[in-house]
C-alpha cells in the first residue's frame, strides 16, 4: 500500500483535481500574486481599525483608565473578556496541528497552516488585552521577573503572574512550531517568486533545499516541537481559567474551570478557524484543498466540544444551588434572570442550542450554514467570558456594593480594534505566506514516478 | 575640560542656592529671631515660631463654627495648615463627637470660591476694591440716620454682644435668620415656664427616649451632644438598654435608630402627646399642673384617628410612659407646621406629666440671648426694605435670598435697598446681590466664643493665619474699625481683645479658678472649654433655674394643627439636610459626595416617597423624573423609595438647589422653599416647613440615582448574607460558657478539610492568632501588636461623619456626580444602611442596621495572594497593606476583597479635582495617591506610626487607646475601638471577646478579618439562622 493509500484510508482527503505536485504550487502559490481590490478593501478597514485601536489605546493612557466603563465593583470587563476570547481563539492552532498530527488525523493538513497562522496572531492580539487593561502600563513590566537592584520579584502565588508566563511560553512555542512547519513551503514560494519577493523569501526560509538530510531533521524538530505545544494546549488556557478559579468570587470559584474553559477554548478556537476559513477558501480558489470532509470534520470537534461546554453551564448550576450558599446560589440566579440576563442567554443559545444542529450531517456538510453557526459560536464565546467576568463581579457577597457596568466607547473601539488588529495580520499572512501547507499537501498526492503518468494523462491517452 | 571648568561652579552656585532655601525652611522653625519675613512667608502661622517644628503636627483645641451648637473641636495642623478636625474630648456637650459638617469646616476654609478680596459691584458684576475703600463705603454708608437693617446669624456670645453694640452705635435694626433654630420649642417653653429659652434634655440620663419627630442626631440643637447622650441611653450595657420610639410621619437618620416607630400624620404630636398625658393622669395619677383638666378629656382612641394610627400602638406607649422614666423629644425643625408651638407646648407637658422636670428635662434660668427672629419681624422688615425704609442692609452669616422662601419677596425687597453691604465668605445668593461684599473669616481663621450650655464657656481661636489667598478679615475687626472710623468705641481695639475680655468675665462669673487670668485664659485655650466650679455654678444661678412647674397658658391655645394648604393629596415634609442643613454646606465637596445618611444619594435631591405611594401614582421605578407642584411653585426631581415615610407624605430635603454660591453647589438639587409659602405659626412666629399639599405627577423622563446602594434589585435586605447582625436582648447573656469560640465555624471548616486532603488552618481563627501558624514572616521575627479594630453596631448611629473624617485624614479625592453614576467613588470608608422590618402603615418594631464597612485588614487576606507584584502585602503588626508605587493597577484584589472596600485611582482625581487652596488641607503625611493604582483603609497607618515612634523615643510601648484612628476620633457614639487585639488587656481585645463580637463572612470564607463588629441588641426576637 502506498503511503497515500494509507493515508487516504485514514482520512486523507485528496481531491481529484489535484493529482500532481505542481497542481499544489500553483493553486497555493497563486494566493502570494498580486491582491485584488477585495483584499486592498479589506486591508485598507483592517489598517483603519488598528488606527482606532491605538488611538483608542492612547487616549486611555493619556486620561486614565477612567475612560473604560469599569467601576467598582466590575473591576474587569470587556479587555479581559476580549483577553480570554482570544486567547480561546488561539486554542485550536495548536490543537489542529500539533495534537491533530501527533494523533495521525491527516484531514488537518489543508487547514492547519492557517489556523496555526491564526493561533500566533490571536496571541499577538490577546497579549496586549492585559496591557490594555492595568491602570498603569508603564510599569506592566514589573510583573515578569528580572534582577533588579532592589530584589523585586513579581508574587510566584498570583494566578496573574503564572498567566505571563503562560501566555508567553504559548506564544513563543506557537510561533516557533509555525514559522518551522512553514519553512519548506517558504523554499517553495521563493523558488516560484522573483525580484525582491524571491530575496525576502530566501531569506526566511533559511536555505531549505529539500535534501533528504534536511527533510529527516525537519520531521524529528517537528514532531518534538508538536509533542512540546500539545501540553501547552491543556495548560494555557487551564492557567487563564485560574486567573478566575483561584479567587473566591461566587461564580469564578470552582475547580470545574479548567477543563471547562480548555472545551471552550477549543470550540471557540475551532469555530473561528471556519470563520476564516470559509471566505479564504472562496477568494483564493481552494476548494480542492479545502473540502466539504474537512469541514465536516471541524463540525464534529465543535459538536463535542460544544456538549462539554453545554454540560459545564449545566454542571455550573446545579452545584451553585447544591452549595446551599447564598452568595453562589444568588450569583448564578442573577447571572440568568438578573440585569444581564440577555448576556446569558446569548451564550446559552450560541454555545449551547445552535450547536446541536451539527448533529445533523446534512448541516454539518453544508458550508454555509457552518459559516453561519461559526458567527453564532464566536458571539456566544465572547459573551461566555463576559458573563462569567461581569455578572459575576458585579453580584458578589456584599449586597451593598452590587454595581453594574456598561462597556465605554473606547472599550468598544478596542475592542473592534482588535479584531482589525487581528485581521491584519490574517490579511497579510495570506498574501505573504502559503496559507496551506503545500509539503503536507503533497504527501497525498501521488508521488511523481519517472515511469509512471499522471491519471490525466492516462485518461487524455 | 575647559569648558566643564567654566561650567562648575554654576552649577555649585545652583545647589547652594538650592540648599540655603532648603535651610530657609529648617532654619525659619528652628531660630525665631532670623529673617522674620521670609520665615513668615514660609511658614504661615499665627503662634511663635518656637512651637512649630516641621514635619510634626501641633493641635489647637477650639470651637467649630459651622453651625450655632459649636461643638468642641481640636485641630491638627502641620507647618501652619489646618489639615484635620476631630471632635474636643474635654468639650463639655460635644464631648469628643463632630458631624461631617464640622470636619468639612477645612473646606470651608479652603474653598475656592470664597471672596478673595472686597468687592464692590460694578455693572453686572463686581470689582474688587481695597479694604481701605471698602472701609471707607462702610463708614460713609452706616453713618447715616439709623436705618440701617442688619440681617445676620445666630452668633457666639462676644460676637452677638458686638454686633448689638455695633448696631445700636449705629442706629439700626437687628434680626437673627436662623432656619434650624427651634423657634416653636422657645416659645413653648415660655408659654410653659415663662422663660424663653431651649430647654436642656438630658437624654443619657433618661431611661427611655420618645421622639416625636426631632431629629436630634443630624440638626437638632446640638446633635453631637445628643450622640454621646443616645449611646449612653440606648447602647447595650448589662444586657440592657433604652428602648427608643419614633413617633412621626417620616424616618429621619433619627427615626431610623428607632426601636418601634410610630407613623403619626404630620401635624398630630399635639393630640397623641396630650392623650399620653392624659392617660397618665387619668390611669397613674400624674399631674399636669394647669393642664390636667385638658389632656384628661383626651382620649388615646381619638389621638389614634388623627394620627392615622391603630390605638393598640399608642396603647403601647402609654404603658411605655407608664414604666416611668420616659423622657419626650418636641417635634423639631422637621415637625414645624402651623401649629407648631403647641404642638411643643404638649410634648412639653407630657414630659412634665411623666416627671421628667427637673430629672432629664431642665429649663434654663435666663431667656437664650441668640434667638432666631419670628417671621413676622422679618416680613415687616422685608417689607420696609422694599418700601425704601432702611437706607443700608448688612447681611452677615445669613442667606435670606436662598434660605427664604421665594413667597417672602425678598430678592425684591432687598433689590430696593439703596445699598447693601454683605460680610461673606463665599459669594452667595445673597452676597451676588450686594453693593459690597466684605470677606469675612473663617470661623478657623478669627477669634469667638459660644456658651455650649450653661455653666459651660469655649473660646473659639484661629488656628492659622487668614489663607493669604483670600484677603479677608473677621467681622467683628469690621466692625470694631467701622466703629472707630464712626467715632463709636466698642471696647476693644481688635477681636481678639473683645473676645479675651468676655471671656474673662464669663470665666469670673462662673468662677473658673486660676493662679491669674493669663494662665486661666493659656489653660481654657489649650484645653478649648471651661466649666463652672460649684461656687461659680451657684453663683450663675441653678441650671434648671427657669421652670420648675407648669405654668397656666396666658392666652388659649389651640392643639390642632391646620389642615394643609394646596390642592394635591401628598402632605409635603420639608426637613434639615443632615449633611447641608439648611443649605449653608451645600458647597463642600465633601458633604455633596457624603452618601445621605438615609437615602445614600449623593450630589443632586430627590423625593422620598413610599413605594406604595410611588405604586399608586403610576411610578415604576427609583428614579424616575416627578414634577412637585404646590400652590406656590413646581419642582421636578427624581424619586427615591424610601420604606419609611406614610404613603400619605412625600418629603424632600433642604439644602440643594443652589443657583450662586460656587462651583461645588451650584446646581446640583432642588430647593423646596420654593414650594413654601410664607406663613407663619400664629404663637411663635416660627416658619412652618410642613404646610403645604403637592401634587406629584410623572414627568416620563429618568435619571440614575447617584446613590451607593447596591441592593437595587432586593431592595434593602442583605440577602441572607448575614453582613449586619442583630442579637434580641432576651437571648443575651445566655451565651456564656458556650463554644462561642467557634462562633465563626473555624471547627466545621477543619473538619471539611480533614475529610479531603487540604491542609486544616491550624487556628481557632482568633483575631491575636497573627501571623497564622506556618506562616513565613521572613525577618519579621519580633513580637509585634496586632492592630484590630472593634465597631458597636448597637452604638453606630449612621450619622456619617467617620466618612467624612477619614476624607479628611486621607487625602481621599472626590470625584463628582458623573463618576458617582459610573460607580467610581473613592470612600475607603461607608456606612451601609439594612431595612430589616419597616412598616410605615402599620408602624410597630422598627429594624434598621447600619454598618461601616472599611478594609477588613483579614488575616487571610483573599486580595494579597491575587497581587502579581506584592503592592497588597502584610505587615508584622498584622496591617493589610497597599504599596501605592508598586501597584501596577490589575484590579484583581479590589475583584477578590469579598467586603469591596477597594476603591481605585480611574482618574487623576486628586490631582484634577482638587482646585487650589483645597489642596491645602492635604494631610503631608499621607500619599497623595495618583491615576492607576488601587487604595483603601489603612487602619490610619500613619497614625499608628506616629504613635509608635513617640513611644519608641520615650522608650514604652503604645499605650492603649494611643492610637486612634480618623473615624474614631470624630465618633459622637463612641461606636469605633480600635488597639492592639493580642494585648489581653486592651479595650479591643475586651470587645472581640464579647459575646455579641463578630466578623462579617468570617464563618464562610474564613479571611479572619480584624475589624470586630458588635452585633447590634434589639428587643424583638431575631431568627437567628437567618440573622
Amino acid at each position: 500500500m502506498t503511503t497515500a493509500e494509507l493515508r487516504q484510508q485514514r482520512g486523507a482527503l485528496p481531491n481529484p483535481d489535484v493529482v500532481r505536485y505542481s497542481d499544489v504550487n500553483r493553486d497555493v502559490l497563486k494566493t502570494l500574486s498580486r491582491p485584488g481590490l477585495g483584499w486592498w478593501t479589506l486591508f485598507g478597514l483592517a489598517v483603519g481599525g488598528v488606527g482606532v485601536f491605538f488611538a483608542a489605546w492612547f487616549w486611555q493612557i493619556y486620561k486614565g483608565i477612567g475612560v473604560s466603563g469599569l467601576n467598582a465593583p466590575v473591576g474587569w470587563g470587556v479587555y479581559i473578556t476580549t483577553f480570554v476570547f482570544w486567547v480561546g481563539i488561539a486554542h485550536s492552532g495548536t490543537l489542529i496541528s500539533a495534537i491533530l498530527f501527533l494523533f495521525r488525523a491527516p484531514w488537518r493538513q489543508s487547514i492547519y497552516r492557517a489556523s496555526e497562522a491564526m493561533t500566533v496572531f490571536a496571541v499577538m492580539t490577546a497579549g496586549l488585552f492585559p496591557l490594555i487593561h492595568v491602570g498603569r502600563v508603564w510599569h506592566a513590566y514589573w510583573l515578569i521577573p528580572y534582577p533588579n537592584d532592589r530584589f523585586l520579584w513579581p508574587n510566584f502565588r498570583s494566578p496573574l503572574v503564572w498567566d505571563v508566563f503562560a501566555v508567553t511560553t504559548y506564544f513563543t512555542v506557537s510561533a516557533v512550531f509555525f514559522y518551522l512547519g512553514t519553512i519548506p513551503d517558504l523554499a517553495a514560494a521563493r523558488d516560484h517568486a522573483r525580484g525582491l519577493r524571491r530575496k525576502f523569501y530566501k531569506l526566511i526560509s533559511l536555505g531549505w533545499r529539500g535534501t533528504d538530510r534536511e527533510w529527516h531533521h525537519f520531521s524529528k524538530a517537528y514532531i518534538y516541537l508538536a509533542a512540546l505545544a500539545t501540553p501547552l494546549v491543556l495548560s494555557v488556557h487551564s492557567v487563564v481559567s485560574w486567573d478566575f478559579a483561584m479567587s473566591i468570587v461566587p461564580g469564578w470559584h470552582t475547580t470545574i474551570f479548567a477543563p471547562y474553559f480548555v472545551a471552550g477554548a477549543i470550540f471557540s478556537g475551532v469555530a473561528m478557524v471556519i470563520t476564516l476559513a470559509v471566505p479564504m477558501r472562496k477568494y483564493f480558489g481552494l476548494e480542492k484543498y479545502l473540502t466539504v470532509k474537512h469541514f465536516e470534520a471541524m463540525a464534529k470537534l465543535c459538536l463535542l466540544t460544544a456538549s462539554i461546554v453545554l454540560y459545564a453551564y449545566l454542571t455550573e448550576y446545579f452545584l451553585a444551588w447544591y452549595s446551599g450558599e447564598p452568595p453562589e446560589r444568588g450569583s448564578f440566579w442573577n447571572r440568568v434572570f438578573g440585569h444581564y440576563w440577555w448576556a446569558n442567554w446569548i451564550m446559552l443559545t450560541c454555545n449551547g442550542l445552535v450547536p446541536l444542529m451539527l448533529w445533523f450531517k446534512r448541516v454539518r456538510r453544508s458550508i454555509a450554514a457552518l459559516f453561519v453557526i461559526s458567527i453564532f459560536i464566536n458571539i456566544g464565546m465572547w459573551f461566555e467570558r463576559f458573563v462569567i467576568i461581569v455578572t459575576s463581579l458585579s453580584h458578589e457577597y456584599e449586597p451593598w456594593a452590587w454595581g453594574l457596568y456598561r462597556p465605554s466607547v473606547v472599550e468598544m473601539g478596542i475592542l473592534l480594534g482588535s479584531f482589525a488588529w487581528f485581521g491584519f495580520w490574517f490579511l497579510l499572512f495570506t498574501r505573504l505566506l502559503p496559507p496551506v501547507a503545500i509539503a503536507e499537501m503533497k504527501e497525498v498526492v501521488p508521488p511523481p514516478m519517472r515511469s509512471a503518468r499522471p491519471p490525466d494523462a492516462v485518461a487524455r491517452a | 575640560m575647559a569648558a566643564a571648568g567654566t561650567e562648575a561652579p554654576e552649577r555649585g552656585m545652583e545647589r547652594r542656592g538650592f540648599l540655603k532655601a532648603v535651610g530657609a525652611g529648617g532654619a525659619g522653625a528652628a531660630l525665631a529671631g532670623c529673617g522674620a519675613d521670609e520665615v513668615e512667608r514660609l511658614i504661615p502661622y499665627v503662634t511663635a515660631p518656637e512651637e512649630i517644628t516641621p514635619g510634626v503636627a501641633t493641635w489647637y483645641a477650639t470651637v467649630c463654627g459651622e453651625c450655632p451648637s459649636a461643638c468642641g473641636v481640636r485641630v491638627r495642623t502641620r507647618e501652619g495648615r489646618a489639615v484635620m478636625i476631630e471632635g474636643n474630648p474635654d468639650h463639655p456637650v460635644s464631648r469628643g463627637g463632630l458631624c461631617s459638617r464640622g470636619v468639612s469646616a477645612l473646606q470651608g476654609l479652603y474653598n475656592p470660591d470664597r471672596v478673595a478680596s472686597p468687592l464692590r459691584a460694578a455693572g453686572d458684576g463686581f470689582e474688587p476694591v481695597s479694604w481701605d475703600e471698602a472701609m471707607e463705603m462702610v463708614a460713609q454708608r452706616l453713618g447715616g440716620q439709623g436705618r440701617a437693617l442688619f440681617l445676620t446669624g445666630r452668633k457666639g456670645p462676644a460676637e452677638a454682644e458686638l454686633l448689638n453694640r455695633f448696631v445700636e452705635a449705629v442706629g439700626g435694626l437687628r434680626l437673627i435668620l436662623d432656619p434650624l433654630d427651634d423657634v416653636a420649642l422657645r416659645a413653648a417653653a415660655d408659654v410653659a415656664f415663662g422663660v424663653k429659652a431651649l430647654p436642656r434634655y438630658d437624654i443619657a440620663a433618661a431611661r427611655r427616649l420618645v421622639s416625636f419627630g426631632a431629629d436630634f442626631l443630624e440638626t437638632w440643637v446640638s446633635p453631637s451632644g445628643f450622640s454621646a447622650d443616645f449611646a449612653a441611653l440606648h447602647g447595650v450595657d448589662h444586657g440592657e438598654k433604652g428602648r427608643f420610639v419614633f413617633v412621626g410621619p417620616r424616618l429621619s437618620l433619627t427615626g431610623l435608630n428607632a426601636d418601634e416607630w410610630i407613623p403619626a400624620r404630620a401635624g398630630s404630636e399635639a393630640d397623641v402627646a396630650l392623650a399620653l398625658a392624659g392617660e397618665l393622669v387619668r390611669s397613674h395619677g400624674a399631674d399636669a399642673g394647669p393642664y390636667s383638666g385638658l389632656v384628661e378629656g383626651r382620649a388615646l382612641a381619638g389621638a389614634a384617628q388623627a394620627a392615622g394610627v391603630s390605638e393598640d400602638r399608642l396603647a403601647g406607649l402609654a404603658e411605655l410612659f407608664a414604666e416611668g422614666g420616659v423622657l419626650a423629644l418636641g417635634p423639631g425643625l422637621a415637625g414645624h407646621h402651623g401649629a407648631a408651638t403647641a404642638a411643643n407646648l404638649a410634648v412639653l407637658v407630657l414630659n412634665v406629666a411623666a416627671g421628667n422636670l427637673g430629672r432629664t428635662l431642665h429649663v434654663p434660668a435666663a431667656p437664650d440671648s441668640e434667638a432666631a427672629s419670628p417671621r413676622r419681624d422679618v416680613a415687616r422688615a422685608v417689607e420696609q426694605m422694599g418700601a425704601g425704609g432702611f437706607d443700608v442692609a448688612v447681611v452677615a452669616g445669613a442667606n435670606p435670598a436662598y434660605a427664604l422662601p421665594p413667597a417672602t419677596g425678598f430678592d425684591a425687597a432687598f433689590d430696593r435697598a439703596p445699598f447693601k453691604i454683605a460680610f461673606a465668605s463665599a459669594l452667595d445668593e445673597t452676597a451676588a446681590r450686594a453693593n459690597l461684599v466684605l470677606p469675612d473669616a473663617h470661623a478657623l481663621e478669627s477669634w469667638g466664643d459660644s456658651e455650649p450650655a450653661a455653666g459651660a464657656y469655649a473660646v473659639r481661636q484661629p488656628v492659622m493665619r487668614p489663607v493669604p489667598l483670600f484677603d479677608s478679615r473677621a467681622m467683628a475687626d469690621v466692625l470694631i474699625d467701622a466703629g472707630r472710623r464712626l467715632g463709636h468705641d466698642l471696647g476693644a481695639e481688635t477681636a481678639r481683645d473683645f473676645v479675651r475680655q468676655a471671656a474673662d468675665a464669663r470665666l469670673d462669673d462662673l468662677g473658673v479658678e486660676g493662679a491669674d487670668r493669663e494662665t486661666r485664659w493659656r489653660r481654657v485655650l489649650r484645653r478649648g472649654a471651661a466649666q463652672a466650679s460649684e461656687a461659680g455654678a451657684a453663683g450663675s444661678g441653678p441650671a434648671t433655674g427657669g421652670g420648675t412647674a407648669l405654668r397656666p397658658p396666658a392666652m388659649a391655645v389651640n392643639f390642632e394643627a391646620p389642615a394643609l394648604e394646596g390642592p394635591g393629596d401628598l402632605a409635603l415634609l420639608v426637613h434639615p439636610s443632615a449633611r447641608f442643613g439648611d443649605g449653608t454646606h451645600a458647597n463642600r465637596p465633601w458633604l455633596q459626595e457624603l452618601p445621605d445618611p438615609v437615602s445614600k444619594i449623593m450630589w443632586h435631591s430627590w423625593l422620598e416617597m413610599h413605594p406604595a405611594t410611588a405604586d399608586r401614582l403610576g411610578i415604576g421605578r427609583e428614579g424616575e423624573v416627578v414634577r412637585v407642584a404646590s400652590a406656590h411653585g413646581a419642582l421636578e426631581l427624581p424619586v427615591w423609595f424610601h420604606p419609611g415615610i406614610r404613603e400619605d407624605a412625600v418629603a424632600i430635603p433642604m439644602g440643594g438647589g443652589h443657583d450662586n454660591y460656587g462651583r461645588f453647589a451650584n446646581g446640583h438639587g432642588v430647593n423646596p422653599q420654593r414650594l413654601l409659602p410664607d406663613a407663619e405659626d400664629p404663637m411663635s412666629g416660627a416658619r412652618p416647613v410642613v404646610s403645604v399639599r403637592v401634587e406629584v405627577t410623572p414627568t416620563g423622563a429618568w435619571r440614575r440615582l447617584a446613590s451607593t446602594e447596591g441592593t437595587r434589585d432586593v431592595r434593602h435586605h442583605q440577602d441572607e448574607r448575614n453582613i449586619a447582625l442583630a442579637v434580641a436582648l432576651s437571648s443575651m447573656g445566655h451565651g456564656e460558657g458556650e463554644d462561642h469560640a467557634d462562633e465563626d465555624g473555624h471547627g466545621q471548616l477543619e473538619e471539611l478539610q480533614q475529610g479531603g486532603g487540604f491542609v486544616p488552618v491550624p487556628t481557632e481563627g482568633k483575631a491575636a492568632d497573627f501571623p497564622l501558624p506556618g506562616s513565613d514572616f521572613g525577618e519579621y521575627g519580633e513580637p509585634q501588636p496586632r492592630w484590630a479594630m472593634a465597631v458597636d453596631l448597637d452604638r453606630c448611629t449612621g450619622c456619617s461623619a467617620c466618612v467624612t473624617a477619614c476624607q479628611a485624614e486621607n487625602n481621599i479625592p472626590w470625584v463628582e456626580e458623573r463618576e458617582v453614576l459610573n460607580g467610581r467613588e473613592m470612600h475607603w470608608l461607608r456606612v451601609e444602611r439594612y431595612y430589616e422590618t419597616v412598616d410605615a402603615s402599620g408602624g410597630g418594631t422598627l429594624d434598621v442596621r447600619f454598618l461601616p464597612m472599611m478594609c477588613q485588614h483579614c488575616n487571610n487576606a483573599p486580595c494579597e495572594p491575587v497581587c502579581p507584584v506584592f503592592a497588597a502585602y502584610h505587615t508584622p503588626d498584622g496591617l493589610n497593606a497597599q504599596a501605592y508605587n508598586r501597584c501596577v493597577g490589575t484590579r484583581y484584589c479590589a475583584n477578590n476583597c469579598p467586603y469591596k472596600v477597594r476603591v481605585f485611582n480611574w482618574y487623576r482625581y486628586a490631582s484634577e479635582n482638587i482646585p487650589e487652596p483645597m489642596n491645602w488641607q492635604f494631610n503631608p503625611d499621607v500619599t497623595v495617591r495618583d491615576n492607576g493604582v488601587m487604595e483603601k483603609c489603612t487602619f490610619c497607618v500613619q497614625r499608628i506610626r506616629d504613635a509608635g515612634n513617640r513611644a519608641a523615643l520615650e522608650g514604652r510601648e503604645v499605650r492603649d487607646g494611643e492610637v486612634r484612628t480618623a473615624c474614631q476620633s470624630v465618633c459622637g457614639s463612641d461606636a469605633i475601638t480600635f488597639g492592639n487585639v493580642k494585648d489581653s488587656e486592651s479595650t479591643v481585645a475586651a470587645m472581640a471577646a464579647d459575646e455579641r463580637a463578630y466578623r462579617v463572612l468570617d464563618a464562610l470564607i474564613n479571611t479572619q478579618p480584624a475589624v470586630h463588629y458588635l452585633k447590634k441588641a434589639v428587643f424583638h426576637e431575631v431568627d437567628e439562622g437567618a440573622h
